[in-house]
């Protein structure tokens, strides 16, 4: 059963875009669902970080929102990890619905979870 | 220290579930030096309190927020 997952990347801020967008796609091939529905992006952009992460004080900011089957995600993060450019990764599982207009029915069934 | 006003402020935004990107409005149950807000203070309901916690552990490791901030006193 694939699940709802959220991916936030804080990439070195040296790179470039066109860098960046290529590891995006390299990652997100690990986690191509047969459907095909290709990961949701949102480029946040250059922030700058609370504290320093590996001696960086900016990073680039990506969230995505993406479908996968539990067992792919091992070696996703992996692929993440082994990359140079990642500051550092977040991987989340994503099944609430953080809009705060919504459906009765299924906010009983969040109720119910607790 | 003062009280603040009872009513839980998240409920009366509207929020079902607390997202841990929004540091902005995660700020607002942080002390100046970035502790979490005990929910007494905030008046915040204990179910969001719990969702908060998680929240605001997740925008730290992030670098959203940060972990101690220091120099402000």
């Amino acid at each position: 059963m694939p699940r709802q997952y959220e991916a936030v990347y804080i990439f070195d801020s040296a790179l470039e875009e066109p860098a960046i967008t290529e590891k995006l796609s390299r990652f997100h091939t690990l986690i191509q669902q047969p459907s095909g529905d290709a990961p949701k992006l949102n480029h946040w952009g250059k922030r700058t970080l609370a504290y320093p992460i590996k001696k960086r004080d900016t990073g680039y900011y990506v969230v995505a929102n993406f479908e996968a089957t539990p067992g792919q995600l091992p070696e996703f993060e992996r692929a993440i990890k082994l990359d140079d450019g990642v500051l550092r990764f977040l991987v989340v599982v994503n099944e609430h619905d953080y809009t705060p207009s919504r459906d009765l029915t299924d906010r009983k069934l969040e109720e119910d979870d607790e | 220290m003062k009280r603040m006003k009872k009513g839980d402020p998240l409920a009366e935004a509207g929020i079902r579930y607390v997202d841990y990107k929004d540091e902005k409005m995660l700020q607002r149950f942080l002390t100046e030096r970035g502790k979490i807000l005990p929910a007494r203070l905030s008046g915040i309901t204990a179910r969001h309190q719990r969702q908060l916690k998680v929240a605001i552990k997740r925008a730290r490791f992030l670098a959203l927020l940060p972990y101690v901030k220091r120099g402000v006193s």
